[in-house]
């Protein structure tokens, strides 16, 4: 068996999403299986679906220095503060 | 509107009980399909083959008028009748207790209900007209989920043999699916259908061959039998469990 992650999208609307996971013995079972289990309320009208063994993944160590950097999240407050302090001391 | 002659109803009826019966052989797999995902979408398939049975006891209990469907009408037409007065083949009927027979039993009649369809697409009765053409949609996905495991399957030599015995077993019973209906002649005189079932029995052998090319399966020939007013032995058990729960309250509204 294989695992396949399963994507969703309906017409017109937002992005595909994913949906969940199922195991299958090859690609057509996948895609068959898929439609009964994951769209047989019309949840979407698009379906992806891709073989797990084919995503590449970041794992926790790959993406963990970017939660340390204070100076890519600019709010604006600091100069929007400096620029209020500025208009009123004239 | 075309009105419905007793002999269309029975027609139907037949179509109907097959519809139904498969439907239900096939949801008592749900807890118990060798793989979860397998368990969910035998099920579902099964859901539409008793939508199917719903739309056909709906034509017969509103007699063809498309009316909205009158669910009562239909419940009393899918499970009080007494077991002489269904018309269901015995391949609906046979308990499989094996997920090869039961495989194989879902690839035999979805093929075989496949052409079925086919053969009342152009339906003189205009909401069998449309009950085609949505089951026509349906039935090309329980074909290619029935092939894609057989497709599997075969490649196991032990799960080959398992199918190989299953495919022997069942196709005396199978060939029983293509029996004339009673009231078949009427129904295709009032333009209900456009030819009998067994014209396309010869269709149904190529694909059996095709699907199954190392399987030494004989002569497939129709049955000598009136298999349609002849329950199998399975069929009290099924009709009873069928009805268990309902049973427990028939006024019961669902």
């Amino acid at each position: 068996m294989r695992t396949y992650e399963i994507f969703l999208k309906r017409d017109g609307q937002e992005e595909y999403r994913h949906a969940g996971s199922i195991d299958a013995p090859d690609d057509e079972l996948a895609l068959l299986l898929a439609r009964e289990n994951y769209l047989r309320r019309a949840e979407g009208d698009l379906l992806w679906m891709v073989d797990r063994q084919h995503l590449l993944i970041g794992d926790r160590d790959f993406v963990a220095p970017n939660s340390d950097k204070p100076h890519r999240d600019n709010d604006g407050l600091l100069v929007a503060a400096h620029r209020k302090s500025q208009r009123e001391s004239r | 509107m075309t009105s419905m002659t007793p002999g269309t109803a029975e027609f139907l009826l037949a179509f109907a009980d097959d519809e139904h019966l498969m439907g239900q052989q096939h949801t008592e797999w749900i807890g118990v399909a060798p793989f979860l995902e397998e368990d969910m979408a035998f099920a579902s398939i099964a859901q539409d083959e008793l939508s199917h049975a719903a739309l056909l006891y709906a034509i017969v209990a509103d007699n063809g008028q498309g009316s909205p469907p009158d669910d009562r009408a239909i419940d009393a037409l899918a499970f009080d009748r007494s077991a002489a007065d269904y018309r269901s083949a015995q391949i609906v009927e046979v308990a499989c207790t094996g997920w090869a027979h039961a495989l194989v039993r879902h690839w035999l009649y979805d093929t075989a209900e496949e052409l079925r369809w086919s053969l009342v697409e152009d339906s003189g009765l205009e909401p069998l007209k449309d009950a085609a053409a949505h089951a026509a949609r349906e039935e090309r996905f329980h074909v290619r989920h029935a092939d894609g495991l057989i497709d599997v399957l075969l490649q196991a030599p032990d799960s080959a043999d398992r199918l190989a015995d299953a495919v022997r077993d069942l196709l005396p019973l199978a060939t029983g699916l293509f029996d004339p209906a009673p009231g078949e002649a009427e129904a295709i005189e009032a333009g209900i259908a456009s030819a009998p079932f067994d014209t396309v029995l010869p269709e149904w052998t190529d694909r059996v061959r095709a699907r199954f090319p190392d399987i030494d399966i004989g002569t497939i020939s129709a049955p000598a039998f009136a298999s349609r007013t002849q329950r199998h032995g399975d069929f009290p058990a099924l009709l009873a469990r069928m009805n268990r729960v309902r049973g427990l309250d028939p006024t019961a509204v669902w």
